[in-house]
Order: structure tokens, then C-alpha cells, then sequence
């Protein structure tokens, strides 16, 4: 084993897609950098704005009756009256610096929002308000920073939050960047038969050292992506490593920061292993790395475009290639909405990996890899 | 020691190698001449089992075969085919070439060096082979499989590219290989240098091996057997029939004409020379038959 | 050159890859075809109980309204605003009632120009645009309802103005062409850009696996480069054929709409719309897009040239592909030059409507900086890829 780690050591450091793989991830986490301070992101009172705007639109809807206890207007109307009141006072509260009747607001809400859901003649005006789901994730998060008394306001481009940011992002494109740095795993290989046919190594073993030498690449890039926002804690500061963020995995919860983290990392790790041993399969199979990239991309998307699929295979690993979208709940608003967990998409993963293991065990060999 | 026993392949109907059993000891080079497309490398190739033969098998050291995954990497372990020269990597260096077969097989790390020296690479070796020209893949090849120093190796075309003095070079390096008891492959066209160091030649034909030693009894037997003749006109030929009746004469497809002398004493031999130098020939060669001959003899007829 | 573009030109039809691009492009576009454009659910539709109902409610509210000194003066806005407003709903709903397109589409048009005028000027609190823009987490939903506003009075003085054959599938913009117009909208682009990409991304790279078949044509470089990126242009804009299956689709199920139908253009110096026929556009599309490709070819061919990596030529090109994205704001034109970069150019449908203006708040996003940046940019490409294939000691493959 030792030996072909070290010839894949000899060919990967001559490689010059290393280099420009780790420019690429230098350069996406500078300019996501920039985004964040383009965009603006997490300023509240933007975003209170718009959601005030959004409710009154909702109550437009309503001919303008009595709102309080006793009059005649319907409870969807009075929710939403109140809602409105809540949006204006968490709007004051921001503007006059006073968080603890901001966070009161906030909790109150989402309990009337929860409440709301329910009522009659919700439907006509749900696309104004947030979903079922985005209201839980506001609750949980909410009451965590109410009880533990966290600050309301932080500084998105602050070391730790700038990461759970970033890892956010990563959690949807990780795959498609893993399978384009993967596509071509043994074509290159194909075009040196002769040397490699005759190794006194067995395939599986020559697959297993290629995994483990492209996962030491994967690991220099997951260090990278530290090391490269590492300059945030000089310029905006260290931020909050147990800073709460909601997600959703079976319940609604929240994880500090370095438990999302935590989480992604493994995903991630997982993912990357899953996507080299297809690449390694589909090579085999395809004998050409855009074909194999092109069935890598339209698997990914294939339960996207078909959502229904998901309620059909749950253990389709592919429904969890975006793990943001698992951990956002992204899947539990569709028509018909998939439970699907992040606990569990670990375990199909893991599956799914043994079995391709089994499978480049079994049915690949390296005598008889053709030339192209 | 391998032994190859019925060995038989069939491509789309046709035996390319047919029924092909042989014994292949320790400390012995093996030379195998055959044109084109007569199954050379489908030999090798069964041999790494990179084929898998329709009949027989080979048999490593009395006890290994291609039964199961395992066993081939233990062979592969014990034998070594060299690598093609197309098939280098063109971004990283021969020397590096040279560690990864090195490390793969588990060898000496101070054979590299030793390789190196020997085969006069040291002014290339650091820079990256896609700057070599062919000679030099082809030699850093040689190298990488003497490098991997297994018990037996298979180089197919090994001379190919090379300069007469690198071919000399080689030639010696084999001989060294085969008194350090490794059995030696070799596959080539150069049947003048294949002739000087292998201990046993080859022909393939029709899906057979035959030993050269089969269609030339005399072949390796080390006293004059053979006048050999060139320019000889059927006029001549004739009238050298009258004067020496019992005598075997043979011209072949390659323009050279073979007079069988074996046995003759000092007397007779300078008979025939006298009546050669009569009819004013002049290229006159006293000794045996010549791989060349053979080949020609048995490729190139009709 | 003939017989090496032809030969070019076989090993580019012969790819695998090629052909799988054409393969998805086929699949995507009859996906949509099938299964996305009947799904389309426009915000401003010909909604004739829509209508009605406002209408209704509002002439009952000015028939029974007493104005006196004690009115609320919403109530009096009100009543000040709606009398006009409700003669062209009701222009609209007579019209529709008599299936007279022609004279929908004039009632239409004055509809939003006033409806416009109300909410954006006075609007203020009380009055809104159509609500779907006011969507949860839409922090500009009253910029949006403006732009579609205008652009809707625009499209519909075209519709009354013009001759073309109208129908509620033209109005909501369903038939085949304008089903184009509004992908060249939203990720078309990105897609041709993509495949052209993906065109390119081996085009030099793959003859490595040949050096010695290829290096001793009697052709130098830069020609083989030229003739390589002239493939590539020609196979890129092939993309076209396997998505017009789809336009053909949506053409049957829909109409195809015809080249005369309005296109409203957004000019940001006069905040103003103003038309230009489909035909027109499509075409200034197609030129943008050309030059699209040009860029991204003569991008390619230089990574190809100096970084000698596809994994690299793919980075390269995708990293154009979503720039973007870094610089993208609502507003930031005034802060950025947005158009000296050939980023900006991306969303080549909205540059060309004036959305990208609109959204940027700048001016200069125009047809001809477009052509004048991308054309500058494929020109310096092309002349570093020619010095360096000029170099004496470059070596191609």
C-alpha cells in the first residue's frame, strides 16, 4: 500500500490540476469574501423592511375592519394586523439599539406565524409570509440566543461566521466542484497502461491508494479554505465560535457554529470519497472523463428535476449531494414534502460508498484496462 | 522458472497461439523471432495474463498460476514486462520514473543509481521525459524494468531506437541478468545480436513455437557446419553439383546460398573453396548457418 | 487550412463529448418544453375575473362614498383616483368580454401606465403593485412591480400599435419566440455559454494524446489555433439546433408567435420604455451571444496555449461564467464602472432589455459598450495567443 501512495505522491505533486484546483478554492473563498460585504448580507434592517412590506401587502388583501379582540374581522386578519404591529416594533427596537424587546418580538412572531398556518384562508396569503419551515428555523434560533443571551448583532464577515457562511455555500456546489476535479481520475491513468497493467498490486488496492492520495488533495483544500479566511480574524475579528445556527435534521435545532461546521467537514468528506469512487467506476465503464462528468452532473440534478423521485428512493444518494438544502429543509416544502435527514443521508452515503467498494473489488481489474 | 503448459488463443477463429507448451529455466535468456503479427505479443501478453488464454496455463515456480486476483499480484510480483515507451509520464522526470517502479516492486534503492550509471543516463535522467527523444524513453524503459528486478522479465522490442552502442550496452546488461540467474524474454528483429547472447532462440509460426535448434540441428554446435555464398548463379550452382555431388546446397529467399559442410575434413573444405575462387567468387564465409539464414530460410519462402 | 478545418471538423462532430453535449442540450430543452413551459404562470396575466372583481368592488365604493369635511383623506385619495382608473379596467373588461384584443391591449396599456403612476408616485403605504411581488424575503418588491409595470404599458402600446396576430398566449407571452425572448432573460445565455465552453475546453489539449501525427502538418500554430477556435465557433452556435427542438415543441403546443411583436426596451438616462420588434432582438442577441462565443474561444485558446490543462481551461471559463456574481448589488453602478468588465455582459437578454441597468442603476450596460468591451477582450486574447504561439520556442502540443 505504501508503495503506490507513493508513486501516486511522485505523479500528483508533478500535477499541474493540484495547482490550479487550489488557485480555483483560494480565489471562490476571496471572492465570496467580497460578496458578503457587496451584498450587504445580514443587515436586519433591510431585511424588516421588506418583511413589513410584505405583510402589508398580505393584509391588502383584507378590507381595513376593527383588528382588536372583539371586532369583526377574521382571525387570519387580526394575526396579521398583530404580525405587523410586532415588524414595526422589531424595526424601532433596531433603529434604537434596544435587542432584548427585538428578541421578544421575534419569539412572539413566530408563535403568531406558527398559530396563522392554521387559520382559515391562510393559502391566499402564504406566499407573503414565511414558510412553515423558515418559521421554525426563526423560532429555535430566537429562543436559543434568548436563553442563553448571545448578542443579536454580528459581524457576517467575522472569522467563525464568515466560515458557517461559506461552508453554507460549499454544501451546494461541493459536489459539482469534486466531480469536475475528479472526472478524469484514471483516464489518466488509461494513457499509461503498460506501466500500471503490470504492477504487482491488485485493483482494488491501486483504487483504494488513488482514493486516499486524491482525499489527502481534498483535505489540503478543506485546510485551505481555513487558512484562506484566516486573515478575517485580523480584519474583522474572531466572531463566535458557539454563535447558534437553525437547522433541520429529523427536528428543528440549533448547532453553534463549530458543530455545523463539524458536520460539514464530515459531509463533505464523505461526499468527496463517494464522488472519486464514481468517477473511478464511471471511467472504467465510460472511458472518457466528460462522459463521466456529464452522468456525475445529471445525477445530481436528475432528483431535483423529478422531486417526486425523492419520496420514491429516499436512499437515493443523490438527494444528498446538497447537503445545505438537507440542512435548510429545503426538501419538506415541496408538493409532497420528503423527510429527509442529515443523519441519515451520512448513513446512504456511507452505504453507497461500501458498495462501490464491493463493486471496483469484484468486477475491476487492472490486467485488463484498455489503452485510449 | 516458468513453465508455459498448452497454452492455446483464438482470436475471431484464428490460433494465434496454438497449443504452446515450454519450459522456462532460471539463467537463461529466451529470444523470440518471429515477423509481425505472428502472436509475439499475444504470448507476453498471456503470460502477464493481460490475455486470458481460450486453453492451458503458466505456471510460476512449480506452484503459482492465474487462478485468482491474489496469485496474479504475486506473480506480477515475480514478473515484469517492459513498459511501453508511449506510455511514460511526460511531466515528471526518468528518475522519478525509476522511483516509482523501484517502490512498487520493492527493490534495491541502490540499483536506480546503478541503473543509471550503467546505462550512461546521469545527463538526462533529472529532466522530465516528455524532452527525451525516443532513444532515451526507450533506454529509461530498459531501465525502469531492470530497476524493478524481478525474477523474470519480458521486453518486447527492446532494441527498438537504439544506437549501436546502446545496443551493445544492453546486450551486456542482459548477460549480467542472466548470470544473477533471472530468466530473460527478449523479444527483436536484431537476430545477429539476439544470436550472441541467447541461450535459446525461438521462431513462432502458425501459433508454434518452435526452437530454432529443431529446424537446424547444427545450429548451436560450435565447429564449421556451413560455407555460406553470395552472388551465385544457377549456372554455378549447377556445375558445383557435378564436381561435389554429395554435397547439400541451398539458396535462400535472402539471396545467400548455404553449402552444407558438416563433417567435412581440411581437405574437402579446401576443394570447395579452390573451386569457389576458380569462378571467381568472392564474399566467402567458413562457419555455421546464421540466425539471419534460419529466419530467412523459414519466413521467407514461397 | 480547408482540408485541416475539415479535419478538425470531423474529430469535433466525432467526439464523444461533443455529442453528449448535444444529447443534454436536446434533453433539457424538450424537458422544458414538456414539463416547464406549461407550467408558466406569469404575475401579469389576462385575469378577466381578476378584473371584474376590482372593478366591482371599487364602483361600488364610488357610488355609495359621500365626501364631506370629516372624510378620512385616504378616503378622499380614494375617491380622487379611482374614477379614471376604473374607466380603463373597465375598457379592459368590455374588451375582453367582446374578444377585441386590439382594443384590450390599448386599454391595457393606459391600465398600468396610470396604475403605475398611482402606486409608484403616491402609492406610499396604501397602494400596491400586484401582490405576488411582495414576497416573503423580497426586499425590492416595489422596484420589481415598477419595472413590470412600465414594461407591461410598453408591451401593450406595442400590441395596440402594431399588426401582429394577437391572442391571450401573446399577452401572457407563451408562444414560442417570446418563450425565447424570456429565456434569453433568465439562463439561456448561461447555458450556450456553457456548452461553448465545454466545446472548447479540449480542443487544443486532446491532440497531446498525437503528438506526432499532428505536429508536422504544414501549418503553423497560430493557423491551427485559428482554424481550432473556428470549429469551436461552429459547433457552439450548433447548440442552437437541439434547443429550437424545443422552441418547435412549444411553438405547436402555444403558436409561434411572430418577429413583429414588441419587445419593450428599459432606457435608464430617461427612465422610459420604448419598443423594438422581437425579430430585432432576437437578432441583437444573437449578436452579443456571437460575441460571447468569440470571448470565450479566444479565453480558451490562450489558457490552452499557456496553462496546457483542461481542468485549468474549465476553471478558467467557469470563473467568467459566474464573476458576476462578486460584484453583483442592486445600486452598484453608481459605485463600479460595471461596464468595462465583460462579466457584466453575462445576462445578455437583460443587458439588452435595459434590465441589467435598471438593476445596477447605471447607464452605460449598452449594446455597443458590450461589443466594444467583449470585442476588446477576444482582441487582446487572440494577440497574446498569437505572440505566444509565435514564440520560437513555444511548442503546441
Amino acid at each position: 500500500m505504501w508503495n503506490i501512495l507513493k508513486t501516486f505522491f511522485i505523479l500528483e505533486k508533478s500535477n499541474k490540476k493540484n495547482i490550479f484546483a487550489f488557485i480555483f478554492v483560494g480565489a471562490f473563498v476571496l471572492s465570496l469574501m467580497f460578496f458578503v460585504k457587496t451584498e450587504d448580507l445580514g443587515n436586519p434592517i433591510k431585511e424588516k423592511s421588506g418583511e413589513f412590506q410584505s405583510v402589508s401587502s398580505a393584509l391588502s388583501k383584507f378590507q381595513n375592519v376593527d383588528a382588536t379582540d372583539r371586532g369583526n374581522g377574521s382571525d387570519l386578519y387580526k394575526n396579521l394586523v398583530l404580525q405587523q404591529r410586532l415588524i414595526s416594533t422589531q424595526s424601532m427596537s433596531l433603529k434604537m439599539d434596544r435587542p432584548e424587546l427585538f428578541l421578544d418580538a421575534a419569539i412572539e412572531l413566530a408563535r403568531l406565524r406558527a398559530n396563522s398556518f392554521d387559520l382559515e384562508g391562510f393559502d391566499g396569503v402564504a406566499s407573503y409570509l414565511p414558510s412553515r419551515i423558515e418559521n421554525e428555523f426563526d423560532r429555535v434560533f430566537y429562543q436559543y440566543i434568548k436563553k442563553t443571551g448571545l448578542s443579536l448583532t454580528t459581524n457576517s464577515l467575522s472569522f467563525y461566521q464568515f466560515l458557517a457562511y461559506l461552508f453554507g455555500i460549499l454544501g451546494s456546489v461541493w459536489f459539482i466542484f469534486i466531480s469536475i476535479y475528479s472526472c478524469g481520475i484514471m483516464i489518466e491513468d488509461f494513457r499509461h497502461t503498460s506501466l500500471i497493467k503490470g504492477y504487482p498490486i491488485s485493483f482494488d488496492k491501486y483504487v483504494l491508494g488513488k482514493c486516499i492520495s486524491s482525499m489527502l488533495i481534498v483535505g489540503v483544500i478543506l485546510l485551505e479554505l481555513f487558512v484562506c479566511s484566516l486573515p478575517l480574524i485580523y480584519f474583522q475579528g474572531l466572531g463566535n465560535p458557539s454563535y447558534p445556527i437553525a437547522i433541520f435534521d429529523g427536528v428543528f435545532k440549533v448547532y453553534p457554529i463549530y458543530k455545523f461546521l463539524g458536520l460539514s467537514i464530515l459531509y463533505m468528506i464523505l461526499i468527496a470519497i463517494f464522488t472519486i469512487l464514481l468517477s473511478v467506476i464511471l471511467n472504467v465503464l465510460l472511458k472518457n472523463m466528460y462522459l463521466t462528468l456529464f452522468v456525475e452532473l445529471l445525477l445530481f440534478i436528475l432528483p431535483m428535476l423529478f422531486p417526486n423521485m425523492m419520496n420514491l428512493v429516499p436512499f437515493n444518494p443523490f438527494n444528498y449531494m446538497n447537503f445545505t438544502s438537507i440542512l435548510n429543509g429545503q426538501t419538506l416544502e415541496f408538493e409532497n414534502p420528503v423527510d429527509l435527514n442529515s443523519t441519515h443521508g451520512l448513513i446512504y452515503i456511507g452505504m453507497s460508498i461500501a458498495i462501490m467498494v464491493v463493486a471496483v473489488k469484484y468486477f475491476l481489474t487492472t490486467g485488463k484496462l484498455k489503452k485510449i | 522458472m516458468m513453465e508455459l503448459k498448452n497454452i492455446g488463443v483464438r482470436f475471431s477463429g484464428r490460433d494465434v497461439l496454438k497449443d504452446v507448451s515450454v519450459m522456462f529455466h532460471s539463467g537463461e535468456i529466451i529470444g523470440l523471432v518471429a515477423p509481425n503479427g505472428t502472436g509475439k505479443s499475444t504470448l507476453m501478453n498471456v503470460i502477464m495474463n493481460y490475455i486470458n488464454p481460450n486453453s492451458g496455463k503458466v505456471i510460476l515456480n512449480d506452484e503459482l498460476e492465474y487462478t485468482n486476483k491474489k496469485n496474479e499480484v504475486k506473480i506480477h510480483q515475480l514478473v515484469s514486462m517492459m513498459p511501453d515507451q508511449s506510455d511514460l509520464y511526460n511531466q515528471i522526470s526518468g528518475k522519478e520514473h525509476l522511483k516509482i517502479y523501484s517502490s512498487m516492486w520493492n527493490s534495491q534503492p541502490k540499483l536506480i543509481d546503478e541503473t543509471i550509471k550503467e546505462l550512461g543516463m546521469s545527463s538526462y535522467i533529472n529532466k522530465n521525459t516528455g524532452t527525451y527523444s525516443l532513444g532515451m524513453r526507450q533506454r529509461l524503459c530498459f531501465a525502469m524494468q531492470i530497476v524493478s528486478d524481478t525474477q523474470v522479465m519480458l521486453m518486447d522490442e527492446v532494441m527498438n531506437g537504439l544506437d549501436p552502442t546502446h545496443v551493445e550496452l544492453i546486450s551486456q546488461i542482459l548477460v549480467k541478468k542472466k548470470s544473477e540467474g533471472k530468466t530473460v524474454i527478449v523479444a527483436s528483429h536484431l537476430l545477429e545480436n539476439l544470436e550472441k547472447y541467447a541461450d535459446r532462440i525461438f521462431f513462432m509460426k502458425n501459433g508454434e513455437l518452435i526452437q530454432v535448434n529443431d529446424i537446424s540441428p547444427g545450429f548451436d554446435v560450435r565447429e564449421i557446419t556451413t560455407v555460406r555464398v553470395t552472388d551465385v548463379t544457377d549456372t554455378l550452382k549447377e556445375n558445383f553439383l557435378k564436381e561435389f555431388p554429395k554435397t547439400n546446397v541451398q539458396t535462400l529467399p535472402n539471396g545467400t546460398t548455404l553449402i552444407d559442410v558438416q563433417g567435412y575434413g581440411s581437405g574437402e573444405l579446401g576443394n570447395v573453396l579452390a573451386f569457389l575462387k576458380a569462378n571467381h567468387i568472392t564474399e566467402v564465409n567458413f562457419g555455421k548457418v546464421t540466425l539471419g539464414d534460419l529466419y530467412s530460410m523459414y519466413y521467407q519462402e514461397g | 487550412m480547408w482540408p485541416y478545418y475539415k479535419f478538425e471538423f470531423y474529430q469535433f462532430i466525432t467526439n464523444k463529448k461533443n455529442i453528449a453535449i448535444y444529447v443534454l442540450l436536446l434533453f433539457f430543452s424538450c424537458y422544458y418544453a414538456l414539463k416547464i413551459a406549461p407550467t408558466y404562470d406569469p404575475i401579469e396575466k389576462v385575469d378577466e375575473s381578476e378584473i371584474e372583481a376590482r372593478f366591482l368592488t371599487r364602483e361600488e365604493f364610488l357610488n355609495t362614498v359621500v365626501i364631506n369635511d370629516g372624510t378620512h383623506h385616504f378616503t378622499r385619495f380614494a375617491a380622487a383616483i379611482f374614477p379614471e382608473w376604473n374607466v380603463y379596467d373597465k375598457g379592459r373588461l368590455d374588451a375582453i368580454k367582446q374578444n377585441d384584443l386590439k382594443e384590450y391591449a390599448e386599454a391595457t396599456n393606459k391600465w398600468y401606465g396610470y396604475s403605475d403612476k398611482m402606486i409608484f408616485t403616491r402609492g406610499n403605504g396604501v397602494l400596491f403593485y400586484h401582490p405576488r411581488y411582495y414576497t416573503f424575503g423580497n426586499n425590492y418588491a416595489t422596484m420589481d412591480g415598477h419595472y413590470a409595470y412600465l414594461y407591461s404599458a410598453s408591451r401593450y402600446k406595442g400590441y395596440a400599435e402594431g399588426n401582429s396576430k394577437l391572442s391571450i398566449n401573446v399577452f401572457e407571452e407563451r408562444t414560442a419566440l417570446q418563450t425565447l425572448q424570456r429565456l434569453l432573460h433568465s439562463y439561456l445565455p448561461f447555458i450556450l455559454i456553457v456548452s461553448c465552453i465545454f466545446f472548447t475546453v479540449d480542443i487544443v489539449l486532446k491532440d497531446r494524446r498525437y503528438p506526432t501525427l499532428l505536429q508536422g502538418l504544414p501549418l503553423s500554430d497560430w493557423k491551427k489555433l485559428i482554424v481550432k477556435g473556428a470549429v469551436s465557433l461552429i459547433g457552439s452556435i450548433g447548440a442552437l439546433v437541439p434547443l429550437s427542438v424545443g422552441l418547435l415543441i412549444i411553438g405547436i403546443q402555444s403558436g409561434f408567435g411572430d418577429f413583429n411583436l414588441p419587445v419593450p426596451i428599459y432606457f435608464s438616462a430617461e427612465k422610459t420604455f420604448s419598443n423594438i420588434l422581437l425579430g430585432e432582438y432576437i437578432l441583437q442577441n444573437m449578436l452579443i451571444m456571437i460575441f460571447w462565443f468569440l470571448f470565450m474561444i479566444s479565453l480558451l485558446l490562450l489558457a490552452s496555449v499557456t496553462l496546457k490543462n483542461e481542468f485549468a481551461n474549465l476553471l478558467v471559463g467557469c470563473a467568467f461564467v459566474i464573476g458576476e456574481l462578486t460584484y453583483f448589488g442592486r445600486g452598484n453602478g453608481i459605485f463600479w464602472d460595471v461596464q468595462w468588465y465583460p462579466t457584466s455582459y453575462v445576462q445578455v437578454g437583460q443587458v439588452l432589455s435595459g434590465y441589467r441597468n435598471y438593476l445596477y442603476n447605471s447607464e452605460a450596460l449598452t449594446i455597443v459598450n458590450g461589443l466594444f468591451v467583449m470585442g476588446l477582450c477576444t482582441g487582446i486574447f487572440l494577440f497574446f495567443t498569437f505572440l505566444i504561439s509565435n514564440h520560437r520556442k513555444f511548442k503546441l502540443l
